[in-house]
């Protein structure tokens, strides 16, 4: 048992957090979310360079060989600052073609996230919103040589800037009879439509009119589309907890900090003791939701991933990030309901990663499966 | 013990349910605070504030004399209920002058000013509405601490200070006012008065001041020598401190049966999305945590309904309500919430969609409260100060600040 990072994870942590600090400051958040692209292609080239893009990619692919557990860390801190753009959408489309990937797509695909010219989007949901398989509506016909795609994802994040899609789509009409496709965001046939967001965050709606996608584009086997899923939201829930983690943190800490400088009645209103009862108990929830991350990424960092602990990160993480949130804006008074101050910035963010990768009730279901319910 | 209304009440319930149908557009649903931001909302407020007052319901409250009809305490709750079970704009014009300008100015306005000010709210017309500048960059919670100054000058007063959060400043044609008027007062809640400023005076800049999701609901209010009649002191010089806790007396109780209109709406309206989405061949309204939200938020909004019927009738009894009011605002708060949690739940990924986008569920009305609730929950005194309020005055316990 130890609760201290390593060096090269603290060095990590450090360099993430002086970066985002620096590349990144609140105004430049604000930016992008009304920038068109909603991510900016000079600091996308510098985390490349930083090796980011690639961190748990082996060499031979241009990565750095990190472990998950540093891609938390990371995430972490991108959770905290909070930093528009296409990581999170990158990553995890690049972990599935990592594991289930063959060396031709590989050694194509994975270099160019590592080297920051190719950004990923993941299509999985339609218009339920839910990931289920039965949910999957569109549909992958055999043409010649080709598949042939058809129907619409919703909620893709960043397809806007997308060069790649990773695409479930149904090749059988029995309930797991699904594919993941690699397509070519250019393709004829693709289009792509931003849905105005609460968070702005350039989610999207894809539209696939009979879209043609080579055979050697199928990731992994035709009939185990789904296990990819699954596979991709084990991993995607905890990178997006993480994010969700720092988020909080970061809160709070402003919270806290609020709290001590705001005099009202001539005293700190951290003073009063619904306040400071408040502000702990959203102290403990971030502290535990921060363990919960570290806990089930260090068991996929081992290759021992369990279920069980995957699944409670994800279905406890939402109430948090929007407890803390609610309960931040609420200790800053009506400061905390401005679009000035940053606090709302997190809160709008709070449903974005809250259905991200699969709502609370999705998750709560795996946990009482796990439990045998 | 009765707990029926009269037909008198029950016929308003209908002939308000007619006016909703008749003269809203179908996706109109305004919440408290929310009126007054984009143009094209404020123009349909204005314009159901008129028929509102030819109705003779706008200030319903207020004695014939003043444009009203003298109407009963039972009547301006329901009156209050199904405004917020409809959404009807323009009910409050902005948010001050119906509910505690009008009041205040008959408790203890003069007959002059009562003359002036009240037939021009009564009217619904643009003349009529009002803002309220109390807080400043550092007065909220602690309201007595104003800095702005009004000093005597002849048949005048100059004004000079910054006020903020000052909703519906950018919409309003009067301002109610409080400042100080004696610093050297030996506690500070005793040298405060209120005027009535209009906001056309020279010297008055107003700069919006955006929410997180670009709604403009408040502003920031300078006045920069700015030059008010003598007349226009509302009261008596240095006594506005208590005549404002008289009239945030009607503000916090202007708010509870909205509230639950708001709240039984919603619910109504999640109810029936639940039955209308189906997941895995079943609807929504099958799902246990559904249906249990769902009801759980019910019980509270009846909860919050009989909180309504118990100051009412506290009113009628010609009692006054110590902490009803401050009860009733914070439970309802609370409760909306809570509504606007389990509604983002109810709407599942939907619920991320900016309310005004094509992709949005029932036009966008549950983000709409989520969005707000923090707002409305800090506006008109925080739920931490109205629970001072009922530990204090209620419960007995000593003042804890
Ligand atoms: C949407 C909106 C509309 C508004 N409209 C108007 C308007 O039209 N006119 C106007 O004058 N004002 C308006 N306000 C301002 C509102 O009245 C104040 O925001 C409110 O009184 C709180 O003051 P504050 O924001 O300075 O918070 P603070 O008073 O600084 O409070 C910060 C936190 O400390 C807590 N706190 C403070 N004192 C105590 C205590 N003694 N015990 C326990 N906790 C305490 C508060 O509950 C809060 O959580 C509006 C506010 C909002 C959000």
């Amino acid at each position: 048992m130890d609760f201290k990072l390593s060096e090269d994870q603290e060095m990590l942590r450090s360099l993430a957090r002086d970066f985002l600090t620096k590349e990144c400051p609140k105004a430049k958040v604000r930016e992008l979310e009304n920038d068109e692209k909603g991510y900016d292609p000079r600091m996308w080239q510098k985390m490349a360079e930083l090796g980011w893009l690639g961190l748990v990619f082996p060499e031979n692919y241009g990565g750095t060989g990190g472990t998950f557990l540093d891609l938390v860390l990371l995430m972490e801190e991108i959770g905290k600052n909070i930093l528009p753009g296409p990581f999170f959408s990158t990553t995890v489309c690049a972990l599935p073609i990592l594991e289930y990937g063959n060396e031709w797509q590989k050694a194509k695909f994975l270099p160019q996230v590592a080297n920051g010219t190719a950004i990923w989007a993941l299509a999985v949901i339609e218009t339920l919103g839910g990931y289920k398989a039965s949910e999957i509506k569109a549909s992958a016909r055999v043409g010649d040589g080709h598949y042939i795609i058809e129907g619409t994802k919703l909620f893709v994040p960043n397809a806007n800037v997308a060069n790649h899609l990773l695409v479930a789509a149904r090749t059988s009409e029995d309930a797991e009879g699904v594919a993941m496709f690699i397509v070519d965001a250019n393709s004829a046939g693709v289009e792509v439509e931003v849905i105005p967001t609460i968070a702005q965050d350039k989610q999207c709606q894809v539209t696939f009119n009979r879209v043609e996608v080579p055979e050697g584009n199928v990731l992994g086997d035709v009939g185990g589309g789904w296990d990819i899923v699954e596979f991709i939201l084990d991993r995607a829930a905890i990178l997006k907890c993480a994010e969700v983690s720092g988020g909080c943190q970061a809160v709070v800490e402003m919270t806290n900090a609020y709290a001590k400088d705001r005099v009202q009645f001539d005293k700190p209103i951290g003073s009063f003791q619904a306040i400071q009862h408040r502000l702990v108990d959203m102290f403990v929830n971030a502290e535990g939701l921060q363990y919960l991350v570290y806990q089930a990424a260090w068991e996929i960092s081992t290759g021992f991933p369990s279920r069980l602990h995957t699944s409670l990160v994800k279905a406890k993480a939402g109430e948090v990030y929007q407890r803390t949130c609610l309960d931040a804006i609420k200790i800053h008074g009506a400061t905390g309901f401005t679009k000035e101050h940053d606090v709302g910035l997190y809160f709008r963010r709070v449903k974005a990663s809250e259905f991200a990768m699969g709502d609370s009730d999705l998750w709560e279901e795996r946990v009482a499966a796990e439990l045998g319910l | 013990m009765d707990f029926k209304l009269g037909e008198k009440e029950e016929a308003l319930r209908k002939g308000i349910r007619e006016f909703a149908q008749k003269e809203l557009p179908s996706e109109c649903f305004c919440l408290l605070l929310e009126e007054e931001s984009r143009d094209e909302d404020w123009k349909l407020a204005m314009s159901i504030s008129k028929k509102l007052a030819q109705k003779g319901w706008l200030v319903m409250a207020w004695p014939k004399e003043y444009g009203g009809q003298g109407a009963s305490y039972w009547e301006q709750m329901v009156y209050g209920e199904e405004c917020g079970y409809w959404g009807i704009p323009g009910v409050a014009m902005g948010v001050s002058g119906v509910a505690w300008v009008g009041p205040s100015l008959m408790q203890f306005g003069n007959e002059e000013q009562r003359k002036k000010y009240l037939p021009l709210i009564a009217s619904g017309e643009a003349d009529g509405v009002w803002c309220t500048a109390y807080s400043e960059p550092n007065a909220g919670s602690d309201f007595a601490n104003i800095q702005t100054r009004a000093v005597r000058d002849g048949d005048e007063y100059v004004i000079n200070g910054q006020k903020v959060w000052t909703s519906c400043a950018h919409r309003a044609r009067w301002c109610w006012l409080a400042v100080k008027t004696d610093p050297g007062a030996p506690k500070k809640h005793r040298g405060i008065s209120i005027f009535m400023v209009d906001m056309k005076s020279p010297g008055i800049t107003v700069n919006p001041l955006l929410n997180y999701h670009d709604a403009h609901i408040f502003n920031e209010v300078f006045f920069d020598n700015v030059r008010v009649p003598a007349s226009n002191l509302v009261g008596e010089e240095n006594k506005g401190w208590y005549h404002l806790m008289q009239s945030l007396a009607s503000e916090r109780h202007s708010l509870g049966p909205p509230l639950y209109g708001n709240a039984r709406r919603l619910l109504d309206e999640l109810a029936g999305y639940a039955k209308e989405i189906q997941h895995d061949g079943k609807p929504l309204s099958q799902n246990l945590g559904v249906r249990h939200m769902l009801a759980d938020a019910v019980v509270e909004a009846e909860m919050l309904k009989l909180f309504n019927y118990q100051v009412t009738w506290e009113l009628t009894q010609g009692l006054i309500p110590i902490y009803g009011s401050s009860r009733n605002k914070a439970f309802g708060d609370q409760l909306l919430e809570r509504i606007g949690i389990i509604g983002m739940r109810i709407m599942g990924a939907y619920c991320q969609v900016d309310p005004y986008s094509k992709w949005t569920k029932l036009h966008g009305i549950i983000q709409r409260v989520y969005l707000l609730s923090p707002g409305i929950s800090i506006a008109a005194g925080t739920d931490e100060i109205e629970k001072n309020v009922i530990g204090q005055f209620k419960l007995g316990l000593p003042k804890s600040y």
